[in-house]
C-alpha cells in the first residue's frame, strides 16, 4: 500500500512522546470538567427541581445543551466570543464549552438518582422521627451517591471522548497531534493506532475508578 | 411398542390395559447438580393417569427443580424422565445404550404434551388473554385461528373468566392471572399439568379462586403434578402426597397418612413448625 | 434584530444543511440498528468464540472516539483504493459505531425480561425462534425503545463531526456563512436552532415511549 510504512520503530519512538504529550492535555481538560461539572450538575439539578422561573430557566438550559451538539457548542464559544474582542483560548473554550454540555448531562445523573432512591425510605426515616436535614444527609444522600456512580463513570468517559473534538479549534490534544503528524508523515496506521491506544487505555482507567469507587462506598454503607 | 397380535380387538385390549397400568409421568433416577450442590439426589417418581401427586417440603429441598427437570427447564445429568411411555429430554440410544440429549424440536414436542403453571410473571404482557391462550395452538400446533379461539373462550369459561378476554393481564388480578394461566396451558390439551408454588405469590384472598380451579381439573380426571405450601388443599387434592428435603424424596403416602401420621421424623418435624403456625 | 440579519439571509443555506444532516443521519441509524439488534442476539445466544468477538467490538467503540474513528476513515480511504463515495464512508462509521451503542441497549432490554417469559413460552412448546419472534422481542424492544431515542438524538448530533473531516452538512454549512459573514453568533445560535428542533422533537417522542413503558404498554 502506498504511503504507509508501519512500524517503523525510529518514528514510534518520535510519535509517543507527542501523543502523551497531547494526552496530558486531555486528561487536564476531562479531568477538570469532570470536577467542574459535579459541581455545577449539583447546582443546576437542585435549581431544576425548585419550581419557579428558577426551574423553567434550569430546565431549559439542560434540554438546550442536551439537544444540539458539543460541536456547535464549541464554535459558538470559541468564534462567538473572538468577536467580541473578549477572546478566549482553545483550551479554554473547549473547557467552558465542555463544562456547559456535561453540566446538562450531571445534572439529569444526579435527578435520575435521587428519583431512583425509593419513597419508602423517606417515610421510614420520617416515621422515625427524622427531620428534614438528619433524613437527607444520613439516609438519602449514601444512597443517591451509590446510585450516581456508575452513569457518571460512563459520563466521565464520554467526557474524555469529547475532548477530541477540540482539536477543531486547534487545541494540541490527542485528536489534534495526530491529525497534524498524519499529514506530515507516510505512517498513517501507526499514528492512529497510538491514539486509539492512548483512548483506550484512558477511558478504561476512567472505568476502573468508577468500579473501584463504586466498591468502596458499597463498604462504607 | 411391539406389536404381539394381529387380532384388532385384542390389540385393542392390550393397548388400553396398558394405558392405565402405564404411568403417565415416570421418573427414575433423576440427578442434578447445581455447580457443586446436588440439589437432585437420585429421585424416582411415578404418576398414574388421572393420579394428582402433591409435593411438599421445606425450600431448597428441589421440589420446583424436579418439576423444572421433568420438561426440560433445567438440564440434569443422570436419570431418564417418560411422559405416556415417551422419552422427554434424554432418551437411551438404542446401539450404544448412552444417554443422548433430543434435539430442540423434539424436545419441544415433547413439552406440547406436559403444561406447566409458574409461581409469578406468567402471561405474557404484551399480549391480551385471549391472544396468550391461543399464541401456541396456533403458532406451535397449526390450529385455525378461529377454531383455537372457540377452544379458548370455553377454557375461560371453565375458569370463570369468560368477561376478560379482551383484557391486558396488567389489569387483571394475581389469582385472575393464575387462572389465564391455567386455561393458556390447557388449550395445548396436555396429558399432564405442572403447578410450581402458583399460589405462593398471591395475596391470601385470591388464593381460593385458583385452588378452586385447579379442583376442578382434579375432578375432570387431570393428571397433575403440584408443588405448594398449602396444607390445607394438598389434603383435599392429593391422591398422594410425597414429601421431598434435600434432594431426595423422604416419605411419601396417602394425605390422611402422611400429614396425621407421618412415619419419618424429618415430616413430622416439618409438619410441626407448619402447625405451629398455621394451625391446619 | 437587525442584528439577524446574517442569519436570515442564510437561513435557508443552512435548512438545506439540515436536511443533508437527516438524510445522513437516518442512512446511518437504519444499518446501525439492524446491525446492533443482531449483535444484541449473538451476545445472548452465541458460543464463546462468537461473544469475545464482540466484547472486543464493543471496548473498541466504546473507547475510541468517533472522531478519531471518522478521520482514520478519512485518511485510510484513499491508500486502500476503494472507491467510496465520502458521504457513505462516514454513514458507515457512523453505524458501526452506533451499533455497538445500541446492540447494548437491546441486549439491557431482552435480559431485563423475567425468566418466566422465556419458561412459559418453552414450557408451552415454543421453539426458539417463536419465543424470540413472538414473546421476547416485542417486550424486549418496547423496552428497549426509550434508550433507543436517546442513541439516535446522539447519533443527529454526532452527524456534525462529519464537518470536521470535510463533508458538507449543517454544521459545514454554518461554518461556511460565518467565514462569509463574520458573525459566529447570530449563525451558530441558528444552527444551534435547527438541530434544537430536531433533537428535542425526537426526545419529546423518547420521553412518550418511555410513560408508555412505566405504564405497562
Amino acid at each position: 500500500m502506498t504511503g504507509t510504512v508501519p512500524f517503523d520503530p525510529h518514528f514510534i519512538a518520535r510519535l509517543i512522546p507527542a501523543l502523551l504529550e497531547g494526552a496530558a492535555v486531555t486528561v487536564e481538560l476531562a479531568l477538570l470538567t469532570m470536577a467542574i461539572c459535579l459541581v455545577w450538575g449539583l447546582l443546576v439539578a437542585l435549581a431544576n427541581g425548585v419550581r419557579g422561573p428558577l426551574g423553567w430557566v434550569a430546565g431549559g438550559y439542560i434540554q438546550l445543551v442536551r439537544n444540539t451538539p458539543l460541536l456547535i457548542q464549541l464554535y459558538l464559544v470559541y468564534f462567538g466570543f473572538s468577536m467580541t474582542g473578549f477572546g478566549l483560548s482553545g483550551f479554554a473554550s473547549g473547557l467552558l464549552a465542555l463544562c456547559v454540555q456535561n453540566g446538562g448531562y450531571v445534572a439529569e445523573i444526579y435527578r435520575g438518582g435521587l428519583q431512583s432512591v425509593s419513597i419508602r425510605q423517606f417515610e421510614a426515616g420520617r416515621a422515625l422521627g427524622m427531620r428534614r436535614w438528619t433524613l437527607y444527609t444520613t439516609v438519602i444522600l449514601p444512597q443517591v451517591v451509590a446510585r450516581v456512580i456508575p452513569p457518571l463513570t460512563n459520563q466521565s468517559i464520554a467526557i474524555i471522548k469529547d475532548t477530541s473534538q477540540v482539536a477543531a479549534i486547534a487545541v494540541m490534544e490527542i485528536m489534534k497531534i495526530t491529525e497534524v503528524w498524519v499529514e506530515t508523515s507516510a505512517n498513517t496506521y501507526d499514528v492512529f493506532l497510538g491514539a486509539a491506544l492512548i483512548y483506550l487505555a484512558l477511558t478504561s482507567i476512567a472505568g476502573l475508578v468508577g468500579k473501584l469507587t463504586e466498591r468502596r462506598l458499597a463498604f462504607a454503607q | 411398542m411391539e406389536d404381539t397380535s394381529n387380532d384388532a380387538s385384542s390389540l385393542a385390549i392390550e393397548v388400553s390395559r396398558d394405558r392405565q397400568q402405564r404411568p403417565m409421568l415416570e421418573i427414575t433416577g433423576l440427578r442434578k447438580r447445581f455447580g457443586a450442590v446436588e440439589v437432585l439426589r437420585d429421585v424416582s417418581l411415578a404418576v398414574r393417569p388421572g393420579e394428582v401427586v402433591v409435593v411438599i417440603g421445606p425450600s431448597g429441598s428441589g421440589k420446583t427443580t424436579l418439576l423444572r427437570c421433568t420438561n426440560l427447564l433445567e438440564e440434569y445429568e443422570h436419570g431418564t424422565i417418560m411422559i405416556d411411555g415417551e422419552p422427554i429430554g434424554y432418551r437411551i440410544d438404542g446401539r450404544s445404550g448412552r444417554r443422548v440429549r433430543m434435539s430442540e424440536r423434539e424436545i419441544a414436542r415433547a413439552r406440547e404434551q406436559i403444561g406447566m403453571v409458574f409461581q409469578s410473571f406468567n402471561l405474557f404482557p404484551h399480549m391480551n388473554v385471549l391472544e396468550n391462550i391461543v399464541a401456541a395452538p396456533v403458532r406451535v400446533k397449526r390450529v385455525e385461528r378461529r377454531q383455537a379461539e372457540v377452544r379458548a373462550r370455553e377454557l375461560l369459561a371453565m375458569v370463570g373468566l369468560s368477561d376478560k378476554a379482551a383484557e391486558h393481564p396488567i389489569r387483571l388480578s394475581g389469582g385472575q392471572q393464575q387462572r389465564v394461566a391455567i386455561a393458556r396451558a390447557l388449550a395445548m390439551d396436555p396429558k399432564i399439568m405442572l403447578f410450581d408454588e402458583v399460589t405462593s405469590a398471591l395475596d391470601p384472598e385470591l388464593v381460593g379462586e385458583v385452588l378452586a380451579a385447579m379442583q376442578q381439573l382434579a375432578s375432570d380426571g387431570m393428571t397433575m403434578v403440584v408443588v405448594t405450601h398449602e396444607m390445607s388443599f394438598a389434603r383435599d387434592i392429593a391422591d398422594r402426597i410425597v414429601f421431598m428435603d434435600d434432594g431426595v424424596i423422604v416419605e411419601e403416602g396417602k394425605p390422611d397418612q402422611l400429614l396425621f401420621a407421618p412415619q419419618t421424623e424429618r415430616v413430622r418435624a416439618f409438619l410441626k413448625r407448619y402447625n405451629d403456625r398455621y394451625r391446619i | 434584530m437587525k442584528e439577524f440579519g446574517p442569519l436570515i439571509h442564510s437561513f435557508w443555506y443552512l435548512l438545506r444543511g439540515a436536511g443533508m444532516t437527516v438524510l445522513m443521519a437516518t442512512s446511518a441509524v437504519v444499518p446501525a440498528t439492524i446491525l446492533g439488534v443482531t449483535l444484541s442476539l449473538l451476545q445472548v445466544f452465541g458460543g464463546r468464540l462468537l461473544r469475545s468477538a464482540i466484547l472486543g467490538y464493543l471496548f473498541l467503540m466504546r473507547g475510541v472516539p468517533l472522531l478519531v474513528l471518522l478521520t482514520f476513515v478519512y485518511y485510510l480511504m484513499p491508500l486502500t483504493g476503494i472507491d467510496l463515495p465520502p458521504f457513505w464512508g462516514v454513514v458507515l462509521v457512523i453505524s458501526l459505531y452506533y451499533a455497538a451503542f445500541i446492540s447494548e441497549v437491546f441486549r439491557a432490554g431482552i435480559l431485563s425480561l423475567p425468566q418466566a417469559q422465556w419458561d412459559a413460552a418453552r414450557s408451552l412448546g415454543m421453539t426458539r425462534g417463536l419465543l424470540l419472534q413472538i414473546v421476547i422481542l416485542p417486550q424486549a424492544l418496547r423496552l428497549a425503545a426509550p434508550p433507543y431515542v436517546s442513541l439516535c438524538v446522539s447519533l443527529v448530533k454526532a452527524t456534525s463531526l462529519v464537518s470536521i473531516v470535510g463533508l458538507w452538512e449543517l454544521t459545514m454549512a454554518s461554518r461556511e456563512v460565518v467565514e462569509r459573514t463574520l458573525a459566529p453568533f447570530q449563525i451558530f445560535i441558528g444552527a444551534a436552532a435547527i438541530y434544537f428542533c430536531i433533537c428535542y422533537t425526537l426526545a419529546l417522542y423518547g420521553r412518550h415511549l418511555e410513560r408508555r413503558v412505566l405504564l405497562g404498554h
